[in-house]
């Protein structure tokens, strides 16, 4: 159970600290930064295109690549929820004040949740807008936001972000420290993409059972797993580091 | 009030507390002594749930801190007077605890100005002087105006001002009835604030009672007179515990001063000197804890 008490102050702690405020308006930002050069790069590729070719291009999946970028940055703003108490030792003020340690990583499970949506939405929405519009400019096929698979973009993207702040949030339970918390986050984010060199068994077990992306896969539409199985599989990644940041922080020294 | 009972904490091989059983009762200030390295603060700190102690347990008016439903309006507390976000103001570092607890904003104004942290309030704690920190945590501490407090070392940094305003704080505090633990390494510091004493080394309970005790038992009869030897013999007959002092001086314990005089009178002995020997706190607490220093200068 999530408290309204605990979660007002999780947002008081959130909101008069500079580095989660930038971070938030910077993984916006980035996700637009992003939308305008891929939709250019798309916009490039489709113009050396066969025709052949060009009946294959994938205006939507093009123009969001930068989410790969955008993950880190909300996974980082869960971290920072987190390790910035342990950072500045405000972690045992923090529990002296609440008592029962569940409660406290639950209004901060809550307010991660309650931070990343709207942030990723931004996110998201942006990344799209300037991605399509850049593409429509440059004459390049594009996709309404009324298309099914704009829409599942649209409306499930911000929620697979949000999950992997929940992720961050856990890993900075889990390991206390900004740094090492960031980093764990971004190599096993990014681990998908540095797999592609790997041999192909290897490869395609990553790409398609990495808890990311099998959550981007399904929101691009070519996951080849059901999408259940895929988003279940993602939600289920999350919902166990979540557990295990919980077991860890009942039992551990503040 | 706060019971400890059995509480022990172990960190691998090392004992850090050592089956420590004290109650720290209300209206008092409770002095909570010990070197550096005694175990004060983990005893502290697993206090308010924050160390898991490995045996016993503490409680706080007979509940478990994680049993607290709003620990502040129980329980003020400070550990370290740093544990604040260096970036963050002091209001909203005030602000955020007090919502935890659902304490009322008017709160946060009142303990700034209580503290005399008014004026800088809306400055980031990172700027903080020590002195300016530790008034920012014992502000933290009575936010929710609670009926047990307990402070880790609260006049560390203050200046001489600022140590009396502590002190008078304290003692006001146990005044109006509340339960106070205050722990200090400076006996002499505590001489002056504390009605109580608990004395710790090496996480071990050594010694516990009302001030007055402590000078007590140091307390000597010195006796100067040219039939020390005999004299010290006739003097442990009547029961009394006799060490020689510095200057061929015996140091009688265990029998009064006019005692030890009558005696003297009856036996026919000529004395030179008969004097109290008074205890100040400071000796008595480097007496209790010379075995238990964790590093000690060589002597």
């Amino acid at each position: 159970m999530i408290e309204t008490a605990l979660l007002r102050a999780e947002w008081t702690k959130f909101a008069s600290i500079r580095a989660t405020m930038v971070l938030s308006l910077a993984a916006v930002a980035v996700s637009g930064a992003f939308g305008w050069l891929f939709g250019n790069a798309g916009a490039t590729e489709y113009a050396e295109l066969t025709a052949q070719e060009r009946l294959d291009f994938q205006p939507l999946d093009m123009s969001m690549r930068g989410v790969f970028i955008a993950q880190l940055l909300i996974a980082a703003l869960g971290v920072l929820i987190t390790s910035s108490e342990y950072g500045s030792g405000t972690m045992r003020a923090s529990l002296a004040a609440v008592g029962a340690r569940g409660r406290l990583l639950a209004a901060k499970a809550g307010l991660t949740v309650l931070t990343a949506l709207p942030v990723s939405v931004a996110a998201i929405w942006l990344m799209y807008t300037i991605g399509q519009v850049t593409l429509a400019a440059n004459g390049v096929p594009y996709v309404m936001p009324g298309d099914p698979a704009a829409l599942r973009m649209l409306l499930l993207g911000p929620v697979v972000l949000a999950l992997l702040a929940l992720f961050g949030m856990a890993l900075g339970f889990l390991l206390r420290t900004t740094a090492s918390a960031v980093n764990t986050a971004t190599a096993f984010l990014l681990v998908p993409i540095l797999a592609s060199p790997s041999p192909a068994p290897v490869r395609d077990f990553i790409q398609t059972f990495w808890p990311n992306t099998t959550a981007f896969q399904a929101l691009s539409g070519t996951s080849a797993l059901p999408p259940v199985v895929a988003y279940g599989l993602f939600i289920a990644f999350v919902a166990v580091l979540v557990v295990a940041a919980f077991v860890r922080f009942k039992q551990r020294d503040v | 009030m706060i019971q400890l009972n059995g509480l022990t904490k172990r960190y691998g091989e090392k004992l850090v507390v050592d089956d420590l059983t004290f109650t720290v009762r209300p209206g008092l200030v409770t002095g909570f002594l010990g070197p550096n390295g005694a175990g004060k603060s983990t005893t502290m700190r697993m206090v308010l749930g924050l160390d898991l102690p490995t045996a016993g347990k503490a409680t706080i008016n007979g509940r478990h801190h994680h049993e607290l439903p709003r620990p502040l309006r129980v329980i003020g507390s400070m550990l370290e007077s740093q544990a604040v976000h260096p970036r963050r103001t002091a209001y909203k570092h005030l602000l955020y605890l007090a919502q935890t607890n659902d304490l009322p904003a008017s709160r946060v104004d009142a303990v700034l100005d209580l503290v005399g942290l008014s004026d800088v309030a809306g400055r980031q704690a990172g700027g903080f002087s020590l002195g300016m920190s530790q008034r920012l945590g014992i502000a933290a501490a009575l936010l929710g105006d609670p009926p047990v407090l307990m402070l880790d070392e609260p006049v560390n940094g203050l200046d001489p001002e600022g140590v009396r305003w502590v002190r008078t704080l304290i003692r006001g505090l146990a005044a109006e009835g509340r339960t106070v633990l205050v722990s200090s390494h400076l006996m002499s510091e505590m001489a002056m604030t504390a009605d109580r004493l608990v004395v710790i080394g090496r996480g071990r309970l050594i010694a516990e009672g009302d001030l007055g005790e402590f000078t007590e038992t140091g307390a000597a009869v010195v006796v100067r007179t040219p039939e020390a030897a005999a004299f010290a013999r006739r003097l442990e007959l009547a029961g009394a515990h006799v060490q020689a002092g510095e200057a061929g001086e015996l140091l009688v314990t265990g029998l009064s001063m006019p005692d030890v005089g009558r005696l003297a009178c009856a036996e026919s002995v000529p004395l030179y000197e008969l004097a109290a020997r008074r205890v100040s706190l400071e000796e008595a607490f480097m007496d209790l804890t010379r075995d238990a220093v964790e590093y000690g200068a060589a002597r």
